[in-house]
């Protein structure tokens, strides 16, 4: 390990991911439930991106990106399961976003389910390559 | 609309950002050594580690120490204690007179909601965090809580809550009051929190959510820290009585808090999605008041039953004898535990419920009377024969069990079916409640604030300061509960920003003078608490040092608990005399001899 240590690793009683766990987990209600989309893709990045990043740190997982990836599969999962359940197939469309209030909600969760997986993605990829 | 959210989007990117670099300057991801259940880094790294925590604010940002997160919940605690605070005495000062001396009606309906979730949410159950999370680990022996991290996460989850619930009052001003503070009270009854159109209800719901989040996960790690993380010394014959409330309180917040968030989002979807889960056509508005009471009542002995633990560990040091019956103690805790689900409807017996429905709850709230009534006798006869030192601390407590009895038994008569269709909704419910949590639970924090100092501090408090702080506390607490409990008799009803009534309905006259007692004792009360912050802020910063690791001198006793043993071998370590190598987390060399 080349690498000058980490602020975790110099301290054991100190690490930065748990105050943007919080903050990611804030944001994300805050965004889902007022609908505001904004909030809720940058939440839920966060969000997915500090818990990749705490259970790297902690050591129950070796990389954070393939975490990062699984928590954006989860959501579209999650988004796309609840807009078969509940959202008419017919309105389902990207002229729509916007509109209905559970749609746009979904897509909003959705987008940052795929804005992770495409950050988790090219992340593994470039990790991989570079080694 | 457009423009809006284009400004959003470019802020939360910009946040995000920051946050990736702030990140990536602190932390390098990927030096991780794996060290998954916590344990200490091996090996070579011995070399890295110099001291035990970074320095200034990211010490504070980053701690996962349980210590020093136990300080930040106080920190937190005392400042949403304040605010509620200058919450109560606006409500004071307003109801002076008849028609309200300064607020206007839907000011003091905002303040009154977010006085109560304040007290209840963001003073009570992180007071208790913050006594729980500093003293369990050390009086069990262990070296943390079992999950530091998530308790990190639980304490960072409470100030986005006090924001959120706060929210209203911070964004009227600057959205032209299109989000305004919620005003649904702090029980949100449907239909009135349904149709509340204001935003700021979702924003207020949305904090006690997220505030929920946090007393679950602090729960958790509760729990997994009593029973796997205690010191080989320490089984369940000699677990101190604090942590056997906190273990009973955890098993609640289990149960209740996450009933609590889901009914929550139940409300928002139906504020917002227009679901029916609380409409007429749906499950229909009493399903709220059963859902939020199975939380609600528990949760009264969520925040009861550490404090009382509290009690029973300070009272017997200042006794100089051991906590009487400590068995049946633990008993009537477990017991209270367990009752406090099957008396929630009790908050409900002017509903119109089921008069059998309504008879068997009535027997249930009576009979917790019993384990209450078993811990005061308990506390009464510890002090019998003792040799009592009225130290600020034993003052409390003893302040505490006064007022508990007070409150206790006006609560049994509340419990009684007739009694209650008579003073429900009325000023004898808030008298009663408020014995128990300013009276009771608010003593018991001032008496673990006070005791614990020496440890959390390095120094002494102000004596003086300290019993000005309870004789005020305590005159003002009986002058204005009281006063709020000959209200009830006079038909006073709760909740009201005026009282211009009829003279058939209420004795105009007593009830403004009982509502002018009330107030003057809200103000005795406040000038109390200001002797406390003085007292807590001069002696943090200037106060001597204890030299001693036993300030109350309990060894004489034999009663010297964990948690002083483990503060004497830190100030042991701390004395560069004995060994300069020897430097305790958080301690600074001095040097004696220039």
């Amino acid at each position: 390990m080349a690498e000058e240590p980490g602020l975790s690793d110099q301290y054991p009683t100190a690490s930065p991911w748990p105050l943007f766990v919080a903050l990611g987990l804030a944001l994300s209600e805050i965004g889902v439930f007022v609908g505001l989309f904004p909030v809720a893709v940058f939440g839920l990045i966060l969000f997915g991106g500090s818990i990749a990043g705490i259970l790297t740190e902690s050591g129950y997982v070796e990389r954070p990106w393939p975490t990062l990836l699984g928590v954006g599969v989860v959501l579209i999962i999650l988004a796309a399961a609840f807009a078969l359940w509940q959202v008419p197939v017919a309105d389902i469309a990207l002229s729509n976003v916007g509109t209905g209030p559970l749609f746009t909600r979904l897509v909003a969760v959705a987008a940052a389910g795929a804005v992770m997986i495409a950050m988790g993605g090219v992340a593994s990829v470039m990790e991989q390559t570079a080694a | 609309m457009v423009a809006g959210d284009i400004v959003l989007t470019g802020l939360m990117a910009v946040l995000l950002v920051g946050v990736a670099a702030l990140l990536t300057r602190v932390e390098n991801w990927r030096s991780y050594t794996p060290l998954a259940g916590g344990g200490a880094v091996t090996g070579d790294e011995t070399a890295v580690i110099n001291r035990e925590k970074p320095a200034g604010i990211i010490r504070w940002l980053t701690t996962v120490d349980h210590k020093d997160i136990g300080l930040l919940y106080g920190v937190y605690a005392v400042i949403a204690f304040a605010v509620g605070g200058i919450m109560a005495m606006l409500i004071r000062l307003q109801l002076v007179t008849p028609a309200g001396a300064i607020l206007s009606n839907n000011a003091y309906n905002s303040i009154l909601t977010s006085h109560g979730i304040t007290m209840l949410f963001l003073f009570g159950t992180p007071i208790i965090a913050a006594f729980a999370n500093y003293f369990i680990p050390l009086l069990i022996g262990a070296d943390d809580m079992a999950f530091p991290r998530i308790n990190a996460i639980a304490f960072w989850l409470l100030p986005p809550a006090a924001l959120l619930i706060w929210a209203g009052f911070f964004l009227a001003p600057v959205t032209d009051n299109m989000i305004e503070p919620a005003r649904t009270a702090w029980t949100m009854y449907t239909p009135l929190s349904v149709e509340q159109a204001n935003p700021g209800v979702d924003l207020m719901l949305l904090g006690l959510h997220l505030s929920g989040v946090a007393a679950t996960m602090g729960a958790i790690n509760f729990i997994a820290t009593i029973f796997t993380e205690r010191n080989e010394e320490v089984n369940w014959a000699n677990l101190d009585i604090f942590s056997w409330t906190i273990l009973t309180q955890s098993a609640l917040i289990l149960f209740a808090f996450p009933l609590l968030g889901s009914a929550i989002v139940m409300l928002l979807l139906d504020r917002n999605l227009q679901t029916t889960f609380f409409a007429v056509e749906g499950g229909g508005p009493l399903l709220w008041q059963h859902l939020f009471w199975f939380f609600g009542h528990p949760e009264v002995y969520i925040l009861v039953l550490p404090p009382m633990g509290l009690v029973s560990l300070i009272l017997p040091k200042f006794s100089g004898r051991k906590l009487f019956g400590f068995k049946f103690v633990v008993y009537s805790t477990l017991a209270i535990g367990v009752l406090s689900f099957g008396v929630w409807a009790h908050h409900m017996f002017s509903t119109g419920m089921d008069p059998r429905l309504r008879a068997s709850f009535m027997a249930v709230s009576l009979a917790i009377a019993i384990p209450s009534a078993v811990k005061t006798f308990n506390w009464i006869t510890t002090m019998w024969n003792g040799r009592l030192r009225l130290t600020t601390p034993m003052l409390f407590c003893i302040g505490f069990v006064s007022n508990f009895i007070i409150g206790g038994v006006t609560g049994v008569f509340l419990a009684s079916i007739p009694v209650d269709l008579i003073l429900h909704d009325t000023y004898y419910v808030v008298g009663h409640f408020h014995y128990i949590v300013m009276g009771a639970i608010g003593f018991a924090a001032f008496a673990g604030i006070y005791y614990w100092f020496p440890i959390f501090t390095g120094r002494m408090y102000q004596r003086t300061l300290g019993k000005a702080h309870f004789w005020f506390s305590m005159v003002g607490t009986n002058i204005t509960f009281f006063a709020m409990l000959a209200l009830g008799y006079l038909g006073m009803p709760r909740r009201y920003a005026t009282y211009q009534f009829d003279g058939a309905i209420a004795p105009l006259t007593q009830v403004s003078t009982f509502h002018q007692a009330a107030t003057v004792g809200a103000l005795i009360l406040f000038i109390g608490q200001l002797f406390f912050v003085w007292n807590i802020v001069q002696s943090w910063l200037e106060g001597p040092k204890v030299e001693d690791g036993d300030p109350w001198n309990l060894e004489r006793d034999g009663m010297l608990d964990r948690e002083f043993q483990w503060f004497e071998e830190q100030l042991e370590a701390d004395s560069p005399e004995k060994d300069p190598s020897l430097l305790a987390d958080g301690g600074q060399e001095e040097q004696n001899d220039s």
